[in-house]
């Protein structure tokens, strides 16, 4: 199972939370490997935001899996009782042979609803019922930007930011800051992203995956030799990117289109906490 | 005369006479392994006097009524019993390998509290309760959750149901004021209660729960108070007058 692999990645992550403190990110340089002579740590810290839309619709199930339902369906049918509406209709039956038979003594009608009318009104209604569509406009045209596609699927928010020279598909992140938790540096990044729109359950505490890059030569400063990334994962509740914001600059993927955006060795640590059932 | 022990041999070199139990044992292995008697046999044959207690022996058995057969397994039986001294003391004691059982409890159970915030932020008892107004589907996803659980090395405490509610649903007739439509809605609720859930894997376990939810079935995890134990005992009504009484 991965969770002995995630265990070990969210004991790195508890280490590192355990030296939070309102002091510097000196402290930090304890528990690195390699401790430079001076007190800051040459890594910088992000705090970066896995935000999933849980699926609103359950899944279609295989061909095989629908032989399966319907034959188990059959056999409980064959093997259950009679419920008390169609023991009611079976009576009723009974009564209807005898009326035509002209041995039956005319008796007070004691049911006015009839069985068939019944089942009569209960039919017309089910025909008036028509069920949303699974498969939504948004899938139909491919708008990868809308939150109302692929609902049988989770999706994952991903932002086009500048790194560098470069403009690149990421998870929103921000850096952390002295004095916050990762956790709320991530909330911090769910709060600037859509001005309080975006409504998210935070599940726990621990982040669920790290990513560490070094920075390319040419930016590498005295203090800073790359970032890592920490992800927290967050369920989306309510809310959605309001109309007016840029098109281009946000996405809403499943994890098999995660593949189309990110850069590979990103999307391995990405994938790694991503449970798609 | 015989040379020396008891067990000396005879005259023409062959083993001596039996002592009685001896001679007990040759029979049962004579009886049950009948190459060892015929081996035997032309031995005992040129004794008479071991012939005769042999045959003594047999008949004292016969004249008990028991069967030769069953009496060679009685033989090891109802011989006098492992003495003290004997190796074989104490063979087929076993109380003292098996642990004590505690008395039970007949009244009902101390509800016994973890720390909910420690070092390694584990939770206390939580409880995952599943409502859903299908009992199949309910029973069948609180088993998968009791399942998953084992698998995964949770402690599951407790794994038991609510009382079902029912619920009458009567709709407004069309014509006229009379409410006569009629369904009736049973609402089943099972609830899993665990413990020992490190908040570090919390997060994973209540997604894998989540996603796999089937339909109809609503989820809700909570901790485990005083209340929730309560809520499951029966409602007295005379404790009740009475304490009301009091007060």
């Amino acid at each position: 199972m991965a969770a002995p692999t995630r265990r070990t990645v969210l004991g790195l992550a508890r280490c590192w939370r355990r030296f939070e403190s309102p002091w510097s990110l000196g402290s930090r340089s304890l528990t690195l490997a390699a401790a430079p002579s001076n007190s800051a740590s040459p890594w910088r810290l992000l705090g970066a935001l896995c935000l999933q839309r849980p699926p609103l619709v359950s899944k279609q199930l295989t061909p095989m899996q629908e032989e399966m339902a319907a034959l188990l369906q059959q056999m409980e049918i064959e093997r259950s009782l009679y419920s008390d509406h169609e023991l009611r209709a079976l009576d009723e039956a009974e009564q209807l042979e005898k009326k035509k038979s002209d041995l039956y003594e005319e008796k007070d009608e004691k049911n006015i609803l009839l069985v068939q009318d019944l089942e009569d009104m209960w039919e017309q209604k089910f025909l008036q019922f028509k069920p949303g569509a699974r498969i939504t406009d948004a899938d139909v045209k491919n708008d990868r930007s809308s939150l109302h596609r692929k609902l049988d699927r989770n999706l994952i928010l991903l932002v086009k930011d500048k790194l560098g020279d470069q403009d690149v598909w990421m998870l929103p992140q921000a850096e952390w800051q002295p004095g916050e938790t990762l956790r709320q540096t991530a909330e911090r990044t769910l709060a600037t992203l859509s001005e309080n729109n975006l409504e998210a359950k935070f599940l726990g505490n621990a982040p669920c995956g790290h990513y560490k890059f070094k920075f390319p030569q040419a930016v590498r400063a005295e203090g800073s030799l790359g970032a890592k990334i920490f992800f927290f994962k967050a369920l989306l509740l309510t809310g959605d990117f309001s109309p007016a914001v840029e098109k281009g600059r946000h996405v809403w993927a499943s994890k098999e289109e995660l593949g189309d955006y990110l850069k590979p060795k990103y999307l391995a640590q990405v994938r790694r906490f991503l449970l798609d059932l | 005369q015989r040379a020396g022990a008891r067990q000396g041999r005879g005259p023409e070199g062959l083993p001596g006479p039996l002592r009685r139990d001896q001679r007990r044992w040759r029979f049962a292995a004579a009886t049950l392994f009948p190459g060892f008697a015929a081996g035997f046999c032309p031995v005992l044959c040129l004794k008479n006097d071991t012939i005769f207690k042999q045959a003594f022996s047999l008949l004292r058995f016969r004249t008990s009524g028991e069967n030769p057969v069953y009496s060679a397994g009685g033989i090891l039986l109802t011989t006098s019993r492992h003495y003290r001294s004997k190796p074989t003391h104490g063979i087929g004691r076993y109380k003292h390998l098996v642990k004590p059982e505690e008395p039970k409890k007949k009244k009902g159970k101390v509800e016994i509290r973890a720390i909910n915030v420690g070092t390694d932020y584990e939770y206390g008892t939580l409880n995952i309760h599943l409502i859903a107004y299908d009992m199949a589907l309910t029973e069948s996803y609180a088993q998968y959750v009791h399942n998953l659980c084992n698998h995964l090395s949770i402690k599951v405490e407790e794994s038991y149901a609510m009382p079902t509610k029912t619920m009458e649903v009567l709709q407004l007739q069309d014509q006229g004021n009379k409410m006569l439509l009629d369904s009736v809605l049973t609402t089943h609720e099972r609830v899993v209660q665990i413990s020992g859930l490190n908040a570090t894997f919390a997060e994973i376990f209540l997604e894998i729960i989540q996603s796999n939810l089937p339909e109809g079935v609503k989820l809700s995890v909570r901790e485990h108070t005083e209340e929730d134990f309560k809520g499951r005992f029966k409602a007295r009504p005379e404790l009740e007058e009475l304490l009301a009484k009091l007060n």
